[in-house]
């Protein structure tokens, strides 16, 4: 059994960005069963499990401490843990995956801009409407801090699975909190961001949790490739007094 | 208190005759008992309380796909069931029974836990109907046998009429009421108006308006309708050039939302602040005072009445009179029992017009450790 277990996403722009992250540092992953396999290894790290995940597990997993390191979106580690202090450490950003989470409004609602207009069109929709303003997104956590910081609380989350920037349109819900890249799907559908509306600028991350089962052997093989990774930088050393003892 | 509290036969037996004790206290006064069922539709708490109160709430799906909801209070079900029954006014109507919070971070807090209160609904007389309350909360107090408390009192109307002074435009005043409440955010406003750049960026006329919507048809109303969103950007506009609140009136006023203490100081102080910014809040500072003249005639010492000017209880849907009691169990200060008044309600419950109500809660397992830890 290997030592130390790593998730990568199994698919996409995230993948490919990884295995180019992973190459540029001079390590290679060979996919073990079948190209379609969801299982894999470094070439020179056989302490090393590579496990191919969807993003959203690869956060998931490493909350519940079943994967020592883990590399997906700084979004969906932030809304599986809004607390991460104490449960994981954000090792490196590492500059693929740009994505910002956003609150957006449809473009006729012309007197709403900031979120201190859309505080008032929520206080006033509650009283016009008798009942509360509703927000999609699959981001019910960041939503909610973000809203409790903007003093907002005239509103309800509505669980968005996907194809959210369609709810405003389709009527499912009136504000819509979402990722985007260039805006031109929000765009698209007749959205705005509002100018204070950025919840939060995200990227790839790779991150480890710290719930994990960190033997002494999982430690060693962590050092030694965080090192390889990245030789410039203690990477490792910034964590290990985090680690349970 | 274990977070699934197991309820044994000598602790469930203090909890029943405590509270025949309460609910007896409750009819003697006019108050008669009612029980809304456990489990209630989820709609009925999560359209009507805000998102605060939605994250604290458990929901479920039963079978059929519907979204049902564990009572988070028994104040809206009640109330609710007064509009749907369009029950004789004024209604005195008393409860006990279990709610069920969640409490997020917090996995050791039990999420379910007994409450005994009362509502008062359509009592005309505002100043009655809170001293009725309040009396009742003293007495349920000491017939639970704790005789040692204090309490907090504060009053979002008082702050309400005093944003209403204010030459400012509506949606700000709105603005200010809502948040008055929130220690430190009212204070950013208020320093912001001073320093706003009223510059506008949307123009004044409607026809500008109007076309600026017309050149964004494609984009959904989302919910709002084509008259909302044009009355509130006129009204933005007209804001813009209109904001401005004299320094000397936004540090007064922040002066006073500061205000915190003994209540008979703390009012004294408030009227003092007014006199120097030519602000009369008379009819509202009577009203405090008789509150304390309430207490004061149950033998309550006053010196154990704290006013808090930005207290208005984390709830969403006080309106006015707001107040807490506290008491101490063996672990430290616990607050025993809380109430207000809630104005708004019942119409955004569906009644047909507006119906005054106040109310107030006992959270009966702290009165009884309370009490076993010898009062405060």
């Amino acid at each position: 059994m290997a030592a130390l277990s790593l998730a990568i996403p199994s698919k996409g722009r995230l993948k490919d960005n990884c295995n180019a992250w992973f190459a540029a540092a001079g390590v290679t992953i060979e996919q073990t069963v079948g190209a379609r396999g969801y299982r894999a290894s470094f070439a020179s790290f056989p302490d090393v499990e590579v496990m191919l995940l969807s993003a959203g597990e690869i956060a998931s997993s490493l909350l519940a401490g079943d994967i020592h390191l883990g590399i997906t979106g700084e979004d969906l580690l932030r809304e599986e843990a809004p607390e991460l202090e104490g449960r994981m450490h954000l090792i490196k950003p590492l500059g693929f995956g740009f994505a910002d989470v956003v609150v957006a409004v449809s473009q006729a609602w012309i007197d709403v801009s900031t979120m201190a207009d859309l505080d008032d069109v929520c206080a006033a929709y509650a009283q016009t409407h008798r009942r509360r303003l509703r927000v999609a997104t699959k981001y019910a956590q960041l939503t909610r801090s973000f809203f409790a910081q903007a003093r907002i609380t005239d509103y309800r989350i509505v669980p968005s699975a996907g194809a959210t920037e369609g709810a405003p349109a389709a009527g499912t819900a009136e504000v819509i909190v979402d990722i985007t890249t260039t805006g031109a799907t929000l765009r698209d559908n007749g959205l705005k961001v509002l100018d204070d509306g950025v919840i939060l600028k995200s990227q790839a991350q790779l991150a480890a949790s710290l719930s994990a089962d960190w033997t002494v052997q999982a430690r060693g093989a962590c050092e030694t490739l965080l090192g390889k990774l990245d030789p410039a930088n203690p990477l490792y050393g910034r964590f290990a007094a985090q680690l349970p003892a | 208190m274990a977070a699934f509290p197991y309820y044994g036969t000598s602790a469930m037996e203090a909890l029943n005759g405590q509270a025949t004790a309460l609910l007896n206290l409750f009819a003697g006064h006019g108050y008669a008992r009612e029980e809304p069922a456990v489990l209630q539709p989820a709609e009925i708490f999560l359209n009507r309380s805000g998102e605060e109160i939605r994250r604290r709430t458990f929901t479920l799906t039963d079978p059929s796909g519907r979204d049902l909801a564990l009572r988070p209070d028994l104040t809206i079900p009640i109330c609710r069931e007064a509009v749907l029954a369009g029950r004789a006014l004024p209604a005195r109507i008393s409860y006990n029974g279990l709610v069920f919070r969640h409490q997020p971070g917090e996995p050791n807090r039990p999420a379910q836990f007994f409450q005994a209160g009362v509502e008062l609904l359509g009592l005309t007389d505002a100043r009655a109907g809170d001293a009725e309350i309040l009396s009742l909360a003293v007495e349920a107090l000491r017939v639970c046998g704790l005789k040692d408390f204090s309490l907090r009192i504060g009053d979002l109307a008082l702050f309400g009429a005093l944003v209403d002074s204010l030459s400012l435009p509506p949606q700000w005043r709105a603005r200010l009421k809502r948040h008055f409440w929130r220690a430190g955010y009212v204070e950013s406003l208020l320093h912001w108006l001073g320093h706003g750049d009223g510059a506008a960026k949307l123009p004044g006329s409607r026809a500008d308006i109007e076309a600026l919507l017309e050149a964004r048809a494609d984009a959904p109303l989302a919910g709002r309708t084509r008259e909302e969103i044009i009355v509130r950007a006129l009204d933005r506009a007209d804001e813009a050039a209109k904001l401005h609140l004299d320094g000397k009136v936004a540090d007064a006023i922040a002066a006073l939302l500061d205000i915190s203490g003994p209540a008979e100081e703390a009012l004294a102080k408030i009227r003092g602040l007014l006199k120097t910014i030519g602000i009369n809040l008379d009819p509202q500072l009577a009203a405090m005072e008789a509150r304390l003249a309430t207490l004061k005639s149950l033998g309550v010492d006053l010196s154990r009445v704290r006013f808090t000017a930005h207290f208005g209880r984390n709830m969403e849907y006080y309106t006015g009179f707001v107040f807490e009691l506290w008491a101490h169990d063996k672990e430290g200060p616990v607050q025993v029992a809380g109430g207000g008044r809630y104005d708004t309600m019942m119409e955004m419950l569906g009644a047909k017009k507006p119906v005054s109500a106040v109310g107030c809660a006992l959270r009966t397992e702290r009165v009884l450790a309370a009490r076993q830890a010898g009062g405060a």
